[in-house]
């Protein structure tokens, strides 16, 4: 069998990110996806062009946008005959949908493709809770107006209090954040390194800008030109006088190590990425800027193993590894996705750890150190922002610039999600 | 020992009134029969409200405590009877094991048998059992209930004798799951088990019981973990719960649970690590 060829990153657009409830406060998911869209659309003049598929998701959804992506296309000034759907897999939903775009395109059954993510925890979707929904529903499935009448005598005050979505995984009841905190107490990450880290992706990201890196990814939107999550002066010392705020559950609280700054904090936003076949970007004397090589997906048992709801990426990258002959040494760049500085700490532990990485991975060595300065050289999450389904379209485009600027390489994406999920990619040129 | 067949399910409302009216003669050992309905057909809808309560997810098979609902009216029946030696109101929940073949389904016309033993003595009061059987007509009952009640100060001729070991579980130091128990879960589990003793639903009455205040139902907390280990409890399992410390509500409760070699152990907790629930789920 002939091996497949492999899908180009041609190019991104997204609209900065933003603080929840902020400059995107009155935007919904649909605005802010056909906002992301248009710019793509303007930058590489696909006004009226069928695009193979369009494939983008929300995390938070209204049930109205069954079709959000859809309705985005329909919205945009791409061609309506562009067929879409819509996937969701918590934050690795950009990234998984650029994996899908790059399938099609590596099998020949498209040529071109647009991936993408949006979220919004402003414009959230609110539901009444339980007891109210079965009342109304009860009515709605009555026959007669006496059944409705019926029905709806069962409303009580006590059921108007609405359910507002939390960041809270459904079998644990336990936030992402108490997760982490759990992970990163097991892992000792300490607070110092965490607060490090940050420092520097909001060091690396305002520099991006300063060099005008993300001029030919961006579009403004709502009076944003950038993240507004930035603080470029950011540095340890102010990071070092947050309170932390998350706490791992059932433990001590002075191993408390995790703060609004070494946090994501909940971001609107939309990204899209363009990926394209050679032959389509040749045709248009549009750029290659790097390729999607492979991808792997995998999950962890956090409800009652023992592994730690975000470390899926830790057991996804040496499969990824093996199945491309490769070392963790051998990438030039690394974007692993800051949901919490402690998660990408504890990754990155997980690798140098021979024990973990023999009794979890069945590795006879561990994959090793990486290089921290090829580590998220733009900044990633904490300094930008993490509306959660737009990350990993943000993730893939920065990567591949990166590497086509340096003039070719290759790199690591490795991005950890809700459910104890992981999704991670190679990308070279 | 006799059977007696009774035409309905009694109403649990009715039982509590009268247990709660009914002047303690109380003999001094247990009742010689057995309690009988036959023909017991489960309704979907009531299905649904239980799992919803619980934490179940809904389908063609009835959760592993979901015949309790058709069992317990009868213990009622049975103990608020003139002659059953103990008092039912303020009785306590401190054991249930329940052991199931095979699941039962919506749809099987089943039959519920109900009889109490081993009335006991307990360094503080006395205790008694009640046995409880589920299962098709005319073949052995595939799920098989025992429930240990207790009563403060009451006093039983029997002396206690060597309980089945209690289960024991182990599980580690970090909670597997972090609930946020509703202060109107007793309200709600009242209206799907027809359980409306007053101390889930009401602060004062709980009190008046020596409760330190409204508390959930022991079944439902049973109910709540075995729904959390959903999907590795299948087939023929023993489920052996014992209730150690009233859940109080509205709280924060934490779960632990852990891998055995052919089972699971579980265990929920206050806050403060104390004990509401251990749990041992083993091959049947």
């Amino acid at each position: 069998m002939a091996s497949p060829r492999r899908a180009a990153v041609v190019g991104a657009n997204r609209i900065p990110f933003a603080r929840s409830n902020g400059a995107y406060a009155r935007a919904s998911n649909q605005d802010m996806l056909t906002a992301a869209l248009d710019g793509l659309v303007a930058r590489f003049g696909l006004t009226e062009e069928r695009m193979g598929e369009v494939v983008a998701g929300a995390v938070l959804k209204h049930s109205r946008d069954f079709n959000l992506t859809r309705e985005a296309v329909l919205g945009s000034r791409l061609s309506a005959a562009t067929p879409t759907y819509d996937v969701q897999q918590a934050c690795g939903t950009g990234l998984e949908a650029a994996i899908l775009i790059s399938n099609k395109i590596a099998l020949g059954q498209i040529e071109v493709g647009i991936a993408g993510g949006v979220d919004t925890t402003s414009d959230a979707p609110i539901a009444v809770n339980d007891d109210l929904r079965e009342v109304l529903l009860e009515a709605n499935r009555a026959k007669s107006t006496a059944g409705v009448v019926k029905a709806l005598a069962g409303l009580r005050p006590g059921q108007l209090v609405p359910e507002i979505p939390a960041n809270r995984e459904p079998r644990t009841g336990m936030a992402m954040g108490e997760h982490a905190a759990i992970t990163a107490a097991h892992w000792g990450i300490e607070r110092t390194a965490q607060d490090e880290l940050t420092a520097l992706s909001h060091q690396n990201l305002a520099k991006a800008y300063d060099a005008g890196f993300f001029d030919d990814l961006m579009t403004p939107f709502l009076g944003l030109t950038k993240d507004n999550n930035l603080r470029g002066d950011s540095t340890v010392e102010k990071l070092g006088k947050l309170k932390p705020v998350f706490f791992p559950a059932g433990g001590d609280k002075a191993e408390a190590t995790m703060t609004a700054g070494n946090s994501t904090p909940l971001t609107d936003g939309a990204a899209t990425v363009l990926l394209a076949s050679d032959e389509w970007a040749a045709e248009r004397g549009l750029p290659v800027l790097a390729h999607l090589v492979d991808a792997e997906t995998a999950a962890v048992d956090y409800v009652h193993g023992d592994e730690g709801l975000l470390m899926a990426p830790a057991y996804a990258v040496p499969r990824l590894l093996e199945r491309n002959g490769l070392t963790l040494q051998d990438f030039d760049f690394y974007e692993i996705h800051e949901a919490f500085a402690s998660t990408v700490l504890a990754t990155l532990a997980a690798w140098e750890s021979p024990q973990f990485c023999k009794e979890r991975l069945g590795l006879d060595a561990p994959l090793g150190s990486i290089d921290r300065g090829k580590l998220n050289v733009h900044g990633s999450s904490l300094a930008a922002g993490h509306p959660f389904a737009a990350t990993g379209a943000r993730i893939v485009p920065t990567l591949a610039k990166t590497i086509h600027e340096n003039g070719g390489g290759r790199g690591l994406i490795s991005i950890c999600a809700a459910g104890g999920q992981g999704v991670v990619a190679i990308l070279e040129a | 020992m006799p059977t007696e067949t009774l035409d309905s399910a009694p109403t649990l409302g009715a039982l509590y009134g009268r247990a709660l009216l009914t002047a303690r003669s109380g003999g001094h050992t247990l009742p010689d029969r057995t309690l009988e309905l036959v023909n017991v057909t489960i309704d979907p809808d009531a299905v649904a409200d239980y799992a919803h309560v619980c934490g179940f997810r809904v389908g063609g098979e009835l959760p592993i405590t979901y015949p309790h609902m058709l069992a317990f009216p009868l213990q009622m029946r049975l103990m608020t009877d003139r002659e059953f030696p103990l008092p039912a109101p303020g009785m306590v929940h401190l054991r249930n094991v329940i052991t199931q073949q095979r699941p039962l389904a919506v749809g099987d016309p089943l039959v519920v048998r109900v009889h109490a033993e081993r009335l006991v003595a307990h360094p503080k009061g006395a205790q008694v059992d009640l046995v409880s059987e589920v299962g098709l007509p005319d073949e052995e009952a595939v799920w098989h209930s025992r429930s240990t009640y207790f009563v403060r100060g009451a006093k039983a001729e029997e002396a206690a004798e060597a309980a089945p070991p209690e289960p024991d579980p182990h599980v580690g130091d970090r909670p597997h799951g972090v609930w946020t128990v509703p202060g109107d879960i007793g309200r709600r589990y009242a209206a799907v088990s027809g359980d409306v003793n007053p101390i889930h639903v009401n602060g004062l009455a709980a009190k008046a019981f020596g409760m330190p205040g409204m508390i959930a139902h022991g079944m439902w907390s049973k109910a709540r973990v075995l729904a959390a280990l959903a999907g590795r409890t299948d087939g023929a399992v023993t489920v052996d719960a014992v209730f150690r410390s009233p859940l109080r509500i509205p709280s924060k409760a934490f779960l632990y649970t852990a891998a055995t070699k052919d089972g699971w152990d579980a265990a929920l907790r206050s806050k403060k690590g104390k004990d509401h629930l251990l749990l041992t789920v083993r091959p049947a």
